[in-house]
């Protein structure tokens, strides 16, 4: 139930960025969903790579903005849980890492920070589903 | 076995590589803009709501004063269109006279700015207009924006001059300097300009028409740092646009007359 919400969720967020962007300032909605998706759970990854190559798409008519390094990121978690332990940190660190090619493609300060703060908020969300689900 | 595993993954991560790259040259992205373009529309609504119920509370007299003044610009936009009209008609009459060749005319029509990129130069546009073509140029009433790049049913979606992919061939007022203005992301580079003939910082370049692409005579950019470079040529120049399309609600776009005709024709 989680995937199809978080994807809509996402679709929106791109459409509100297209739509509102020279009224507000807003964050990038559908990279916070995914990105806090897949570090909320790593397996997660088959339908958040599609979802964040769409994102690139859509938002900079290219495949290879935030997708190169957030397809790494699966990758980078295991390994990282495997020498440090499952861990906050680490997490923290690769969501940073996730989001840095959004400073590089001509976003604000401003939203790059309102999208970190809005992913770690997501992400205790969806977190704490998956801790109910299971 | 580990190690033909890991080689496997290599592979499929060097195929998807490759497929990406592939795929960048397609325009999905502008496809996907266009198709969304009506959904956007949805979520101006509220916006609009509000803007239409706040009229309700402006007072009488201000909205008289909005009244005349709009009248009053139209009056004067009326006046200039028959300038315009009269001038274009003498213009080819001169040319008549003189047998010279008809120079490459322009249509103009509004377009409506639907939605933007979220970066913080809106590097890419979707305007509502009907008339739209790839290739035909978009200009704000303070200068150049950049050109269509897809467009499709009543949408088109726009690169502006800020994409590397764009080059606009400008010149300064009364010089024959000619030299090329690309984007840079967040700003603009000019080529081509030779060290003793840099313009001063704040001087604008505006389209030379060379090429046929771009009208003549539209301000482009306005020079922030002039930079020479020892043993070369032509000077480093950054520039920033001086159109400002980032708040604008409206645009003009500006189709080849010909182009247009090619396109009537069966």
């Amino acid at each position: 139930m989680i995937p199809p919400f978080i994807l809509l969720l996402s679709l929106l967020g791109i459409m509100l960025n297209l739509s509102l962007s020279g009224l507000i300032i807003q964050p990038d909605w559908s990279a916070a969903l995914l990105l806090a998706s897949l570090l909320a759970q790593r397996s997660n990854w088959p339908w958040v790579l599609p979802g964040v190559w769409l994102h690139d798409l859509m938002l900079h008519w290219s495949s290879l903005i935030c997708l190169p390094v957030i397809a790494f990121l699966p990758w980078l978690l295991t390994q990282a849980d495997a020498r440090l332990g499952a861990g906050l940190p680490q997490r923290i660190v690769l969501m940073i890492l996730g989001l840095l090619p959004l400073l590089w493609n001509g976003w604000a300060f401003l939203q790059w920070l309102l999208t970190l703060m809005l992913c770690i908020f997501v992400w205790h969300f969806i977190a704490k589903a998956y801790a109910q689900s299971a | 076995m580990q190690r033909r595993s890991f080689l496997r993954s290599l592979a499929w991560l060097g195929l998807l590589l490759v497929l990406l790259v592939t795929l960048q040259q397609l325009p999905i992205g502008q496809r996907l803009n266009l198709g969304m373009a009506p959904l956007l529309s949805v979520f101006q609504t509220p916006g609009r709501w509000w803007q239409d119920v706040s009229l309700w509370f402006d007072e009488r007299s201000q909205l008289q004063n909005n009244y005349q003044q709009a009248s009053l610009q139209l009056e004067k936009q009326t006046a200039q269109v028959q300038e315009v009209k009269s001038l274009r008609e003498e213009n080819q009459q001169l040319r008549a006279l003189l047998n010279i060749r008809q120079l490459k005319g322009y249509f103009w029509y509004a377009a409506k700015v639907q939605g933007r990129s979220p970066d913080k130069m809106s590097q890419r546009l979707i305007l509502l207009v009907d008339q739209a073509r790839p290739d035909d140029v978009i200009v704000s009433s303070t200068g150049l924006v950049g050109l269509v790049d897809q467009a499709k049913s009543g949408s088109a979606v726009v690169r502006t001059i800020l994409d590397a992919s764009l080059a606009v061939p400008v010149t300064m007022p009364n010089s024959s300097l000619a030299a090329l203005v690309r984007g840079e992301g967040e700003r603009l580079i000019i080529d081509f300009v030779p060290t003793e003939q840099a313009p001063a910082v704040g001087s604008v370049f505006q389209t030379s028409g060379a090429g046929g692409m771009f009208p003549p005579g539209i301000p482009v950019a306005r020079i922030t740092k002039v930079t020479p470079i020892p043993g070369q040529v032509f000077a480093h120049i950054n520039a920033v646009p001086t159109a400002h399309w980032q708040r604008e609600s409206w645009l003009a776009l500006a189709s080849s007359i010909n182009k247009t005709i090619d396109q009537k024709a069966p």
